[in-house]
């Protein structure tokens, strides 16, 4: 079995999240090539092939580009399956490559299971087993749901280049909005969810928080409804945290709410529904009325 | 036979139900408290168009039919019985009866305001000694010259407060009885319209219930709706399609408590189980929602008679009884699965139990609708 | 300018989802459907590129599936598009996800759209497939992910949103499919005079073996509940208890009380 990795670079960095590829293949036992539209000067932690183009040329972000590249890395490397991060550079450029090449795509695998691959569906709170009609394949694997592992060693580097072809401009990043909280350093992070109800609940989570010494976090629907504000958010569109005790309130547990918050070393969930997904990554999950529970912890607290 | 709701009824059903789950149910339980359903509410129910659901597009409403309306209350009720009674006291009692005794110049003059909500309507029927019994009107009016001059006074009018458009009943001659009963078309912002009060009630306490006085109140010969001495005919009309209305929101009402309480009977765990696995709770939850069902089938068999232009008199009396007995019953009982939460306010039950209660009295009695109905079957 | 934006109707998530009989899907009897959110943000952004364009633009919306997708349909004509594609298909949860791209390239391809809206994904399936994989296969630009749209002159400006919130700005001319996220925009409600005027909008009916040319590339062999963890504790019964276990877990497995 051999695997073409699609690593991630971005405003003139590698992505940590590269080395999850790894992860995914060692746990598959492949072999592994990796591919980068990325800098020499940049190199992975990664000692075999490296199919490298450079990004000062190719654009960070040139889909049509980077699909004639990694269609040329695949050609040279002739791998079972090409391996991408469920990312917004990969989902965005896997489905192109696997129509190219007629394969059969897979995408957000969060367990390899025989003879195919485990994938969520839902909104994370089921699960599917899909099989490739194909030999070969192109994956897309969850955030977070591959250990990363940095093998070690430097690349043999194979330069690829193309040609430009041009149906889209990159006209360069925006910021994300200001970031008032800081919650990546908070040591204990009370999350408000949809399921506090309402606008007028969040004084509610915030006592907790506040009788537990840590930060407000909050999901992305309550943030987007305007409950709380952005620089709160917890997920991949907002901070990624890791405090010692995560106390989620209303919070059903989208992926990517999950990915923001499950390497926290100790998750308590507080939820109606008991089959709710944030089940899967909390240590303890209270089930019960949100608006019934946290005042009476908050209260139990302040004696 | 078939007993599914159409694809569009769906459409409507499912459009108005994300409409009051983001606008009005968040806000519901302050609506109660602060005695108010706050302008701003007023005005995006209208820029979604309900209040004119079933008249036709040429005045400005949706275009939509009866069974349309009784959701669209139905769902807005759910989360705020005040903002239900707005819609229903609006749309059947001063749109209604426009749309169905008005001349061809007072729907263009008056529709299309109601049908936008640019002017909450009314209906001033309801006198200290003329409830049930209209008959009873003792606010007077006479005519001099090209106007007709009201004299008298109004209680308990349902959206009075707004001041907007009035379907006003008056008699020239109170010997008459009944058969002195006008019905006028009233801008309640005209001089010699005084609100004395705004009541303060057990439930739907986010709906004006305005007393009014008339002071030489002028208005103009065309604004007369219907015949001289038709007005009682008007008002019987106007409150049968009302009962559907009302119908509808204690339907809602009833619905929202029973949605909760069914919820919560799943959560409480008592005794190391959820309290849904009691018997004593499952009987509960079969009774209210067997209720609940029945009300609704004749709610919206009411409704489809009255789109298919059939008599649908006795069926609104049937479907209004039924559903606000319903109301108080499974609020009732959804109070009582909740135990001493539902008696706390945050809760909202104790709102819905407040609620409820009206709607077996206004729009006619219960004890009325008996009487229609019996009376119908012994004819 | 043609418009096209194309829709799926999906379960409400907050359901209990049981396995159908063949156990590769959910069964979906007493669920309540509803339109996929991401694909309302589309609609609504197709929407207000119609209202931009005025009379010179048509908006088609498409939608495949058995006949309850019409529901979605009828709300995407009441939210402003003009025309309605509806592709028959009792057994579209068979289809993989590049079926579903080949049986819209089909529709689409002879029709000569400018532009193309999706949601970024399915809230049910949530494989963000569809639209690259439509794009591909008509031969035409994509951008994915977006949070913001802007279109002038044959050109749209669109922000796509990354990781950690950053947004790459990127410019693409017509022809061009774009894939839309949460937060690109506020979905209008249908009003009760706009679900009444969609009554009259046409929509076409083409049944599915009329466009499906493509043979599947991927097989579901099973719809399940996810494996517990295990070491998760599950903690249920009175608030008063449940709060002097939490306190005396917080106080054994946590620093923070200390």
């Amino acid at each position: 079995m051999k695997t073409l990795l699609i690593g991630e670079y971005r405003e003139g960095k590698l992505l940590d999240t590269t080395y999850e590829l790894f992860g995914y293949a060692g746990q598959l036992g492949a072999e592994t090539a990796l591919f980068l539209v990325g800098s020499e000067s940049q190199l992975p932690a990664f000692g075999g092939t490296l199919y490298l183009a450079d990004a000062l040329a190719c654009g960070e972000y040139n889909p049509d580009l980077h699909k004639q590249l990694v269609l040329d890395a695949v050609q040279k490397e002739n791998p079972d399956q090409i391996v991408f991060l469920h990312s917004s550079y990969g989902w965005d450029l896997a489905p192109r490559v696997a129509a190219s090449l007629r394969i059969a795509q897979i995408s957000e695998v969060i367990a390899i299971q025989e003879g195919g691959f485990e994938v969520g569906c839902c909104n994370g709170k089921m699960r599917r087993s899909i099989t490739p009609a194909t030999h070969r394949a192109v994956i897309t694997i969850q955030a977070g749901a591959f250990q990363g592992v940095q093998p070690g060693g430097t690349p043999q580097v194979v330069k690829l280049t193309a040609e430009s072809t041009g149906t889209m401009e990159f006209l360069g990043y925006e910021p994300a909005e200001e970031k008032g909280v800081d919650l990546s350093k908070a040591e204990v992070i009370v999350s408000a969810g949809r399921g506090i109800g309402k606008k007028d609940n969040v004084p509610v989570i915030a006592a907790l928080a506040k009788a537990l010494g840590g930060e407000l976090g909050a999901s992305r629907p309550v943030v987007d409804a305007e409950w709380v504000a952005h620089d709160h958010q917890v997920g991949t569109t907002g901070q990624t945290v890791s405090p010692k005790l995560y106390v989620a309130c209303g919070i059903s547990g989208a992926i990517q709410h999950l990915a923001g918050m499950k390497k926290s070393d100790f998750i308590i969930a507080i939820n109606k529904d008991k089959d709710a997904p944030i089940g899967e990554v909390a240590d303890v999950l209270v089930v019960a009325d949100v608006m019934q529970f946290v005042p009476a912890l908050t209260a139990r607290l302040a004696r | 036979m078939n007993f599914e709701l159409s694809q569009d009824h769906k459409v409507l059903q499912s459009a108005v139900r994300d409409f009051v789950e983001k606008e009005i149910k968040p806000i519901a339980m302050k609506i109660d408290e602060d005695h108010m359903i706050p302008d701003t509410l007023v005005t995006k129910m209208s820029e979604m168009g309900l209040m004119g659901s079933y008249f036709p597009e040429e005045y400005g409403g949706a275009g939509l039919d009866m069974l349309s309306y009784a959701i669209v209350v139905e769902e807005v009720s759910k989360a705020c019985g005040s903002s239900g009674v707005l819609i229903s006291a609006h749309t059947s009692l001063a749109n209604g009866p426009i749309y169905t005794f008005g001349t061809e110049e007072q729907k263009q003059k008056w529709l299309p305001n109601l049908n936008s909500g640019a002017k909450i309507g009314c209906f001033l029927l309801t006198e200290p000694n003329a409830g049930s019994d209209a008959g009873g009107t003792a606010t007077m009016y006479k005519r001099e010259g090209n106007e007709f001059v009201i004299n008298g006074g109004k209680i308990f009018i349902t959206n009075g407060g707004y001041l907007g458009t009035g379907i006003l009943f008056a008699s020239f001659d109170r010997s008459l009885k009944h058969k002195g009963i006008s019905a006028f078309i009233v801008d309640l912002q005209s001089p010699g319209v005084t609100i004395l009060k705004n009541e303060n009630k057990m439930g739907i306490r986010g709906s004006y219930t305005t007393a009014f006085a008339f002071d030489n109140l002028r208005v103009p010969v065309e604004n007369l709706l219907g015949k001289e001495g038709k007005g009682f005919n008007i008002a019987m009309d106007t409150l049968n399609g009302g009962r559907i209305g009302i119908a509808s929101q204690a339907l809602g009402i009833a619905e929202g408590a029973f949605e909760r309480a069914l919820a919560y009977s799943k959560e409480r765990k008592q005794f190391d189980q959820a309290i849904c696995e009691f018997q004593a709770i499952q009987f509960k939850l079969a009774d209210m929602y067997a209720r609940i069902e029945t009300s609704k089938l004749m709610i919206y068999k009411a409704a489809w008679m009255k789109d298919n232009k059939m008599n649908y008199t006795m069926e609104s009396a049937m479907c209004k009884m039924l559903a606000s007995e319903a109301a108080t019953y499974v609020t009732k009982e959804a109070m009582q699965i909740f135990g001493g939460y539902g008696f706390i306010c945050d809760y909202e039950i104790e709102r819905m139990y407040r609620d409820a209660k009206i709607t077996e009295i206004y729009e006619g009695t219960n004890e009325v609708q008996r009487v229609v109905i019996s009376k119908m079957l012994l004819a | 300018m043609k418009i096209l934006v194309c829709i799926k109707q999906v379960p409400d998530l907050e359901s209990r989802f049981k396995p159908d009989a063949a156990g590769v899907w959910f069964s979906d009897t007493d669920l309540a459907f509803r339109m996929n959110e991401y694909d309302e943000y589309a609609v609504e952004q197709a929407v207000r590129l119609r209202e931009q364009l005025g009379d010179s633009a048509e908006l088609t919306v498409l939608s495949i599936g058995p006949d309850r997708v019409v529901e979605a349909v009828k709300k995407a004509l009441a939210m402003g598009c003009d025309r309605a594609v509806h592709v028959q298909d009792t057994a579209v949860h068979l289809k993989d996800p590049w079926q579903i791209a080949s049986i819209i390239a089909a529709y689409a391809g002879d029709q000569g759209f400018d532009l193309i809206f999706t949601g970024m994904q399915s809230q049910d399936r949530g494989s963000a497939q569809v639209g690259v994989s439509l794009a591909e296969q008509l031969g035409v630009a994509c951008a994915t992910t977006l949070v913001g749209f802007e279109y002038a002159d044959g050109a749209i400006t669109a922000k796509r949103e990354l990781e950690g919130g950053i947004k790459g700005v990127v410019k693409l001319r017509t022809p061009v499919l774009v894939t839309c996220q949460l937060g690109l925009n506020t979905p209008r409600y249908p009003t009760l005079p706009n679900i009444m005027k969609a009554k009259r909008k046409e929509i076409t009916a083409i049944p599915v073996a009329e466009l499906l040319k493509e043979e599947a590339r991927t097989t579901a062999t099973s719809f399940h509940h996810p494996a517990k963890k295990g070491s998760g504790l599950i903690l249920e019964g009175d608030v008063g208890d449940l709060v002097e276990k939490v306190i005396g877990i917080l106080k054994e497995k946590t620093s923070v009380l200390r």
